[in-house]
């Protein structure tokens, strides 16, 4: 088969339909990384025009541009936009669309999950700025402090938006989070071990770990939150028993982590783009590993960092602070790294590279506020001051806008395969450093006058008049400067000047593909056996187009690729991916309109959206299976590989894995919080303890255990060749009977309005009562698989599956059972 | 997989044991212990103290753990790294705990 | 003198906390004089290395052999990386940890204490033994340590007097304590400073320090 041939016959297997259809139905990575970056940065200039807005308010004393009612859900809304909807998008975007490039390999692990994540994204986000452009945007402050957005003192919707629209968006981070994940470990070319790894996919699966433990404080309570003001569960009423201070510490147990899950991409495109601009290597690959991994753990022990000023027990504030400046030498070690790299190589400044200068002088300045805000005592004089304000946008501005800047640069001719004409770029970036620089080190001064964030008004006699005025100024300056960087991308994509295929002489394999990059990236795919395969091998794009790779042979139009050992990069297995459709969209309509209705407080079409969501996920997983068993199947090179569907640790057991990680967390975080109101917050002992039932403690052990001995059972008669239809349908049952004791727990619960106990105890038997009743929907999924005869010894991938969730129920099952009878028992 | 969780070990369980400190104290702090004493050592400075050892005792476990050639990876690599993110945790656990021995209690 | 020098140097103003009055605020000033002198030695010192990168004559190709680069990754990850940042940071956080145990509201014989409260746009003050009340005005003794236990009804605030202490919230169902001390005799301006609405930016109170006369005048006289 001549090259061209195989490129006309994969384009037909991979491509996306043609046209504006095509969107709502593609499932490929390039894709729909594309559209995560186009809407992140369309959502970076919304965020950005209401910065102006603020500046444009600061600038002189006695402003009457906007009153407060505007002002505060214009800085709210700003926070908003700039954290959920512009740089975890972009950072999604940017993986989604460069991971399985720079791995070696066809697409992510799950493309239709990639779609549904981007669909979630843009619908939860529009939710939010519907809310502004109908003047009831969120207005508390990107941070949400209850009780001023409790229902008492916000009863309006505008919270409503927030904490609704943002758990919406982060369905979209939890999904590119687990696909990150199983994509590095388990998707990359054969031959590529950890060792070999680009260092970007580190950093992105450092990332992706981070999203999944840090997100789920925060969507907890947001669930928390909106119970509170939707029903009126006091969790945050201190005199019913709750406490403001549990939203500050789930907070910011997600917020914290943020920041680097924020910061740490960027590192990963600084690490991946400087040593190409230094024509050399990246020094100390092991040691920027081990520091990515440090901090990424780091950054979950400095939460309370932020609550310096609540008054919290002293040595607590001490062990934080602690905690707060150690961080300071991983990334330390980072900076060392890059700049030994500078050293070692011939530093060349190409437009990338002024970027990451930009980065260098403006991240060590936010480094070093932020060293000191770790220091307590000057903590409690600035917090909450425009010093803050300053220090977290020399961090974020230089730690991600600056680096993504960098790689827009950098890889912006690997998307349109062309090359820059104008010379725009180095113009904008002046403005954008020097505009930066003048609103940000001015915004430090006035804090350190005494000037408190989110104020909408001054007076002239607090003397901080001449400091705004130059702030203002610059940051018009900066928005200039961005909008010709935007002026610049587009001349970039509208002008047809070719460019070279490897411009700036990369190692890596995203550029040894056809650009722009074809559907199916990688004709064959290549055997790795270094860091910088393509600089190794020059010829490997003519190689890889000539089919000399694996699965260089399109096969009965089928999606294919393969998974590999974590370790080694042994290929394991043949992947056959499901082809364009529109489900996920199908699927993230009815997600929003589940978050629809309990916004508008339509309860009734609650459960409709819940069993269309159920239907369309049934729809979703029975694709996937085989009718007929798979024969093992050669993938070139000599080698033949059994399909996935077989493996007892398939594609979908390691997403289940990483996603009961991430709902482990929320549990986890849900029983903090039920053990901190019990020791912290003022209002407790509660009236009386939930009465203990020894009859539910029994039956419920007793089918819980029945459930897992069942799923057991069922795996192993597969296994051996049988229909385990018995022991599945006495699973069914058990589950049922674990189903109808939360219900009687629930139903038992005196007055969750009246104490934050009882609230508590209702969200975790209402916790345990869902996934009861989705491990309930899973057996009787397997029973129609069973019976429709998709199963057999070498399709059994979902009964491992289930057999996780199952053993998951038991486990948070137990617990729950444990938290709401024991009590009683002991006392 | 088994890789992946010896880069990760040691930070997770200095990330634990730090998490358990405070929650330590804060408990103790909450619940009256501040002023019990034997003697002129105050009860809640012992208590703190022996998790303080505890959480260095299972870092140095570990450290010696990735060392040894039963456990250690065939990777070199992942041995440096493991190695690497060890010492880290243990210098995290000594320095991040060490407020127990300096500072005031609540 | 200091404040004319402060003024010209723009430091000044009611609400500037490098303008302290007030042994808190004094020692945290002189942390941050501290710091902002470490942190512009150490930021002048990396930018001087990356400049440095750029103007390195090159004689040959750079070599890329196992032993340079160990030799580089200990120079840049163990000692530059990893070596200065731990004493630097040590010698930091020891320093803020003594400051720290200063700043504690400690029992003192000559301690006054009075009880703050925070609801939106206004702040009462309640004095334990005297008494009395007063609202936005805050009156304490100069020269002796006031603990403010601070509470809202409301929503949560922040009390802060830059030029006296750092802040410190006001949290529904919880008291906090403040030590607050004001060297002389004056009138300070207070904030609160955690964001609660609107409102937020007009929400301010002061406090007055009476001289030992004036002091004994406020407790004894119950009309003020």
């Amino acid at each position: 088969m001549r090259a061209l041939e195989r490129h006309r016959k994969l384009t037909a297997i991979w491509s996306s339909e043609p046209g504006f259809r095509g969107w709502f139905s593609t499932v490929n990575h390039t894709d729909v990384g594309k559209l995560f970056l186009v809407t992140a940065f369309v959502f970076f200039l919304i965020g950005g025009i209401l910065a102006m807005l603020i500046r444009a308010q600061l600038a002189t004393p006695h402003s009457a541009f906007a009153g407060p009612e505007i002002y505060n859900q214009i800085f709210t809304m700003h926070g908003t936009i700039m954290m959920f909807l512009f740089a975890i998008p972009t950072f999604e975007g940017l993986a989604i669309y460069l991971l399985p490039k720079l791995l070696g390999t066809r697409d992510l692990a799950y493309p239709r999950l990639t779609s549904y994540g981007y669909w979630c994204y843009l619908f939860g986000g529009s939710m939010l700025l519907v809310s502004m452009v109908l003047g009831i945007a969120p207005n508390g402050g990107w941070f949400m402090y209850p009780p001023l957005t409790g229902p008492i003192y916000s009863p309006g919707i505008n919270t409503d938006f927030w904490l609704i629209g943002i758990t919406f968006v982060e369905i979209s981070a939890m999904a590119a989070a687990v696909e990150l994940c199983v994509s590095i470990l388990k998707y990359r070319a054969p031959g590529m071990s950890l060792d070999k790894m680009p260092i970007f996919a580190w950093y992105a699966l450092v990332t992706a770990l981070m999203i999944l433990t840090g997100f789920p404080p925060l969507i907890l309570g947001s669930i928390l939150l909106e119970l509170e003001r939707a029903f009126g569960l006091p969790f945050f009423q201190a005199d019913l028993g709750g406490d403001s201070l549990l939203w500050q510490h789930l907070f910011w147990l997600f917020g914290h982590p943020e920041v680097y899950i924020i910061f740490l991409p960027a590192a990963g495109v600084i690490s991946t783009v400087l040593p190409v601009m230094c024509r050399t290597t990246l020094l100390g690959y092991g040691w920027v590993v081990a520091a990515a991994v440090a901090l990424a753990f780091l950054s979950f022990a400095l939460w309370v960092h932020h609550m310096f000023t609540t008054g919290i027990p002293h040595m607590s504030l001490a062990l934080f602070s602690a905690a707060s400046t150690l961080v300071a030498v991983p990334t330390g070690v980072q900076i060392f790294a890059w700049i030994g790299t500078l050293w070692k190589g011939r530093p060349e400044l190409h437009l990338p590279m002024l970027h990451i200068l930009g980065f260098f002088v403006t991240f060590v300045i936010g480094g070093l506020t932020g060293v000191m805000v770790a220091v307590v005592p000057f903590d409690w004089q600035v917090h909450d001051t425009a010093f803050v304000t300053a220090h977290l946008h020399y961090v974020l501005f230089g730690g991600f806008v600056f680096p993504i800047l960098a790689g827009i640069y950098y890889w912006l001719p690997q998307v349109t395969g062309r090359k820059r004409f104008f010379r725009l770029g180095e113009i904008a970036f002046a403005l954008i450093f020097i505009g930066f620089h003048l609103t940000f080190l001015a915004m430090h001064w006035v804090g350190l006058l005494g000037q408190r964030r989110r104020i909408d008004t001054y007076l002239p006699e607090d003397g901080w008049t001449t400091v705004n005025l130059v702030s203002s100024v610059g940051s018009f300056i900066m928005a200039m400067g961005i909008a010709i960087v935007i002026l610049d991308v587009v001349v970039h994509v509208l002008t047809a000047t070719r460019g070279p295929r490897n411009p700036w002489g990369a190692g890596t394999l995203e550029w040894a593909m056809i650009i722009p990059p074809p559907a199916y990236n990688f004709a064959s795919l290549p055997h790795v056996a270094s860091r910088d395969p393509l600089a190794d091998d020059p010829d490997l794009p003519l190689r890889l187009a000539r089919g000399e790779g694996y699965l260089g042979e399109p096969r009965e139009g089928r999606r294919e690729t393969l998974m590999v050992d974590v370790s080694s990069g042994a290929p394991e297995a043949l992947v056959v991916y499901p082809a364009n459709t529109r489900l996920p969209v199908a699927m993230a309509a009815m997600t929003g309109l589940f978050f629809l209705s309990l916004l508008l407080k339509f309860y009734w079409a609650v459960p409709i959206a819940l069993a269309g969501v159920a239907a369309l996920a049934w729809r979703w997983v029975w694709q996937l299976g085989r009718s007929v068993d798979e024969a093992p199947a050669p993938v070139g090179h000599g080698i033949t590989l059994p399909s996935a569907l077989g493996a007892d640790r398939s594609p979908g057991w390691w997403g289940t894995s990483f996603l009961l990680v991430a709902n482990g967390t929320f549990f986890g975080s849900l029983l903090f919080g039920f053990a901190f109101l019990w020791t912290v917050a003022p209002g407790w002992p509660p009236p009386a303890l939930f009465e203990a039932s020894l009859g539910e403690i029994a039956v419920g052990v007793a089918a819980l255990a029945v459930t897992v001995a069942a799923v057991e059972s069922a795996v192993r008669t597969n296994r051996a060749g049988g229909r385990p239809l018995a022991a599945l349908l006495a699973g069914l049952i058990a589950v049922f009977c674990v189903v109808a004791v939360c219900a009687v727990m629930m139903a038992r619960i005196p007055a969750p309005t009246e104490h934050a106990y009882y609230a508590t105890l209702l969200v975790l038997t209402g916790y345990a009562l869902f996934h009861a009743l989705l491990t309930g929907l899973m057996f009787a999924f397997l029973i129609a698989r069973v019976r429709a005869g998709f199963t057999s010894p070498s399709r059994r991938a979902e009964f491992t599956i289930v057999s996780l969730w199952t053993k998951y129920l038991v486990l948070t099952g137990a617990l729950v059972l444990a938290a709401c009878q024991l009590p009683d028992l002991f006392t | 997989m088994t890789d992946v969780m010896r880069i990760v070990l040691s930070p997770l369980v200095w990330l634990a044991s730090f998490s358990a400190v405070y929650g330590l104290n804060g408990l103790l702090c909450g619940h009256g212990l501040v002023d019990a004493a034997v003697g002129s050592l105050s009860v809640q400075r012992a208590i703190l103290v022996g998790a303080y050892g505890l959480a260095l005792a299972l870092q140095a476990a570990i450290l010696v753990g990735l060392h040894m050639p039963r456990f250690a990876s065939s990777s070199g690599f992942v041995r440096g790294v493991s190695v690497a993110t060890g010492m880290a945790g243990f210098v995290a656990a000594a320095w991040s705990l060490m407020p127990v021995l300096t500072t005031s209690l609540c | 003198m200091m404040a004319t020098l402060l003024a010209l140097s723009g430091c000044g103003g009611p609400l500037s906390m490098l303008d302290p009055a007030g042994p808190a605020a004094r020692d945290i000033a002189t942390l941050w004089w501290v710091m902002l002198v470490g942190a512009l030695l150490i930021f002048v010192f990396v930018l001087a290395l990356v400049v440095a990168a750029f103007r390195r004559p090159r004689t040959a190709a750079p070599t890329h052999s196992p032993r340079d680069e160990a030799a580089r990754e200990r120079l840049f990850v163990v000692t530059l990386g990893i070596a200065f940042p731990v004493v630097v940071l040590l010698a930091l956080l020891a320093y803020g940890l003594v400051i720290g145990e200063r700043l504690l509201p400690r029992d003192e014989p000559s301690v006054v204490r009075v009880d703050a409260q925070a609801r939106r746009s206004t702040w009462d003050f309640t004095y334990p033994g005297l008494g009395r009340t007063s609202r936005n005005v805050l009156h304490i003794p100069a020269g002796r340590p006031v603990d403010v236990a601070i509470t809202t009804a409301d929503v949560i605030h922040s009390f802060w007097v830059p030029r006296l202490a750092g802040k410190l919230d006001a949290i529904p169902g919880h008291i906090n304590v403040l030590r607050i001390e004001a060297d002389r005799p004056g009138t300070y301006s207070g904030l609160s400073a955690e964001f609660s609405g609107p409102g937020y930016s007009h929400f301010k109170f002061e406090v007055v320090a009476h001289d030992p006369a004036g002091w004994a005048d406020f407790s004894e006289d119950g009309t003020e």
